[in-house]
């Protein structure tokens, strides 16, 4: 495979614990979390949330596997932030080990942050997902804004990701069959040769979209209105300590300064 | 042909004149005044090539698209009078393509997107879906993730999503035309369940099955946006030669039968007779590849190739066939390099297929390989750009590149006018010849084609072989990898045979045949191979034939 990686934050259900909370409460407890992460500074902290985020992933029983592929795909930004901060830190202080500590702090702390955000698709379904940021966008539908129309398109981008990775494998190996040259040259040249794959993937997307609409208007879908769910959301007891456990570790967290 | 019945009552659905163009000027009808009336509980199939307009008439009957003139009425309404939730309720839409029809990522919230749609309470959705899951025969799937699912299945969820709106009527736009035979019959099998409970079906689709359409009740045929014909299905049998449709083996063996008074297949039983070996082609008996146990793991799991011997002749035609999933594909992308030799080898003339660098790309020019799917690879603005890319990448300049273009096009058998043409706007067909001409226009020593002919109306299959053929004869090697045993057993000379990531045989067709009929399943087989293995049941001095006319030499020595 060219890309490797076809099941980038895909649902697993495994039914855990932390599956069958309320997607309100994994959105609004991951809201909470990275305006915890965010102004961290310390190592301590940055301990602190990798070892939530081991503990949440044990109790979601997702293979650490699958969590780390997910997170695959930024990896680059990992990396970048990485040499970026190391470079920026090196020319100023000229000290390597400095330079060293704070590049790995910041990297490590948006690895984990990115981590997080994984396990929000990873442990709720898309239309489960989209149900949850429905409701909690609701608010904002006073002001005109397509809260529904939001939510269902963030599920379809979710359903989704996975075939067109498919797609864009097989358009790379069509072109590499007649003989592309997409690992050769300077960066423009590359970014130029890209274009035989970008073309026929960007023409994919808008048929695919097209099809999934009319598919979609065929099931009688129109723009959400009057939707019932299979499954309604219920908010239990769990959820609100769930939540209620989120804000008091994050504020803790946040008045000690970590 | 049949004449209209006179009508006491209002038809279920009647078409009423109804015209579509693409443009406001109402210039190139894609449907010029279709009418025609469908009754309640029928099964009718509405047949036509590719390009005939019969997918946009599958989405103006269910009210997705509107018709630039004349109306579709169900029980006397006007479908664009109708709410849209009712509407909704009284037809159901299937298309071709289940990945673009599913919506949620689990089984069960797919198939209750439409109920929750139409604000059902919970149970009542729940009621929904168990109904619909149950008729199209994916209970046993209920708590699957759709990723899980295989191409027939998700057409059978996909199915069951609209079943689950409690529809009065299906149509399906080509359902069977992107899955492999086990889906296609499988999803058959609902759709006359389904008929038989009382469900009124419209199926579009470019060619009859006689086994598959066995309770199709009346035929439409479509052609360049008009109705060129109706009747029920016995006088479409009568006629379907004259319309440019294929007679399958079974009704003409039935016929023969029918007109020597046999009963079939006892009266077949008495016969002691040989089928003679075929002409085969004669390759040049040089080996253009050699594998020798070559083995292939995506990353470090299952092994999806193993242990594959084989031998591939310059200018021989060679099929690779096997179930979905054999390793089929993992094979024929080692020929190229575009899979990386993990264990054992590949020769190329004689000496190791080239792995990395600039010897991969003159490999790639040497080796071409066509994808099914034509949008997997066409991208540029004109055919002419689209058949340059190949050659240019390989080399060619100038005049040479000039040649390179109208030989592709050539080979494809597609005018000059083409050359200007938008590969985009192009029909089905046509995209997927000026696909094949522009992996063809490098000049190739060896092209390996995936599945060419899925999907294609008859007329295009024919003109792919022909080409293929002609390829072969003028010393090209091909290589098919394909599902469509007919095109294995009666075009390409050899046919390699792969069976759970392995190799169980390679041979001359009648050769292979037994091992054909052990690895795929019989919906797979040619029908007169299907129909010899039952001859051979009451008579098992009986050849395996799979090619009718051996059958009726074979037969009307009686």
């Amino acid at each position: 495979m060219y890309l490797t990686n076809m099941n980038l934050g895909q649902y697993i259900p495994t039914g855990s614990f932390i599956h069958r909370l309320d997607p309100r409460t994994k959105l609004f407890s991951f809201i909470l979390i990275i305006s915890a992460i965010f102004p961290s500074k310390t190592v301590v902290g940055v301990i602190i949330w990798a070892a939530a985020l081991a503990g949440i992933v044990a109790a979601s029983k997702i293979p650490w596997r699958a969590v780390l592929q997910s997170a695959k795909p930024v990896m680059f930004l990992v990396i970048f932030t990485f040499l970026f901060n190391f470079g920026a830190w090196y020319f100023r202080t000229s000290n390597v080990y400095a330079a060293l500590y704070e590049s790995l702090f910041m990297s490590s702390r948006l690895m984990i942050l990115m981590m997080f955000a994984v396990m929000l698709p990873l442990t709720t379904s898309p239309l489960e997902l989209a149900d949850g940021l429905n409701e909690l966008l609701r608010p904002l539908e006073r002001f005109r804004f397509p809260a529904n129309e939001c939510a269902i398109m963030i599920a379809m981008a979710l359903r989704f990701i996975p075939l067109l990775m498919q797609e864009t494998d097989k358009i790379i190996r069509a072109q590499l069959s007649r003989g592309a040259r997409l690992d050769q040259g300077n960066i423009f040249r590359r970014a130029k040769a890209f274009f035989p794959v970008l073309i026929p993937l960007i023409i994919i997307i808008f048929r695919r979209a097209d099809d999934i609409a009319v598919a979609m208007e065929a099931r009688g879908y129109d723009g959400g209105k009057g939707r019932t769910r299979r499954r309604p959301l219920i908010w239990r007891w769990r959820d609100t300590l769930a939540v209620a456990g989120t804000a008091a570790g994050v504020a803790l967290f946040l008045a000690l300064g970590l | 042909m049949l004449t209209e019945k006179s009508r006491s009552s209002t038809p279920f659905i009647e078409v009423r004149s109804v015209s579509f163009s693409y443009d406001t000027k109402n210039t190139g009808r894609a449907l010029n005044r279709v009418s025609f009336f469908v009754d309640r509980g029928e099964r009718v199939a509405i047949l036509g090539h590719n390009g005939s307009g019969k997918s946009t008439l599958s989405k103006i009957m269910g009210g997705i698209v509107d018709p630039s003139e004349g109306s579709v009425l169900i029980n006397g309404t006007d479908i664009r009078a109708m709410d849209f939730r009712e509407l909704r309720k009284t037809v159901g839409l299937v298309f071709q393509n289940p990945e673009n029809q599913i919506v949620a990522a689990m089984v069960e919230d797919d198939a209750a997107f439409a109920p929750e749609n139409q604000g059902l309470p919970p149970d009542e959705i729940q009621r929904r879906v168990d109904m619909a899951l149950a008729a199209a025969d994916m209970v046993h799937k209920k708590g699957a993730s759709v990723s899980a699912l295989s191409g027939g299945e998700k057409q059978r969820l996909a199915l069951a999503g609209i079943l689950a709106a409690d529809v009065e009527c299906l149509i399906l736009d080509e359902p069977t035309a992107m899955l492999d035979p086990t889906g296609r019959m499988n999803v058959e099998k609902v759709l006359r369940s389904l008929h038989a409970e009382g469900m009124t079906v419209i199926q579009i689709t470019h060619q009859l099955e006689a086994e598959n359409f066995s309770d199709i009740q009346r035929v439409i045929v479509l052609s360049k946006g008009g109705i060129i014909w109706q009747g029920d299905t016995a006088s479409f049998w009568d006629n379907a030669e004259s319309l440019g449709f294929t007679i399958p083996d079974s009704l003409k063996v039935r016929r023969y039968c029918d007109a020597q008074g046999l009963t079939f297949p006892e009266g077949l039983a008495s016969l002691r007779l040989e089928a003679g070996v075929p002409a085969y082609h004669k390759a040049s008996g040089r080996e253009k590849f050699r594998v020798d146990g070559l083995g292939f793991r995506y990353e470090g799991k299952t092994y999806a190739l193993r242990d594959i011997h084989a031998e591939i002749y310059a200018g021989e035609w060679l099929s690779v066939i096997g179930r979905t999933g054999s390793g089929k594909s993992t094979l024929v992308q080692h020929l190229n390099a575009l899979y990386k030799i993990q264990e054992g080898a590949i020769y190329f003339d004689g000496s190791p297929l080239p792995q990395k660098g600039e010897e991969v790309h003159s490999l790639r020019q040497k080796t071409g390989l066509v994808f099914q799917n034509p949008e997997d690879q066409l991208f540029s603005a004109t055919v002419r750009e689209e058949l340059a890319f190949a050659p240019k990448n390989a080399g060619f300049r100038g005049e040479e590149l000039e040649a390179a273009i109208i030989y592709g096009l050539e080979c494809a058998g597609l005018s000059r006018d083409f050359l200007t043409r938008r590969p985009i706007a192009l029909s089905g067909g046509e995209r997927r010849l000026v696909a094949i001409a522009s992996v063809l226009s490098a000049k190739p020593e060896v092209i390996v084609l995936d599945e060419p002919l899925a999907g294609l109306d008859a007329s295009y299959q024919r003109r792919i072989l022909e080409m293929l053929a002609r390829l072969r004869d003028g010393g090209r090697t091909v290589i098919t990898v394909t599902h469509d045993l007919n095109m294995a057993l009666h075009y390409s000379d050899r046919i390699l045979v792969l069976r759970n990531s392995r190799m169980v045989q390679e041979g001359r067709p009648h050769e292979v045949i037994a091992e054909i009929m052990k690895t795929l399943e019989p919906e797979a087989w040619p029908e007169i191979l299907r129909i010899s293995a039952e001859v051979r049941r009451v008579n098992p001095k009986f050849p395996l034939i799979y090619d009718y006319e051996e059958f009726a030499k074979c037969i009307s020595q009686t």
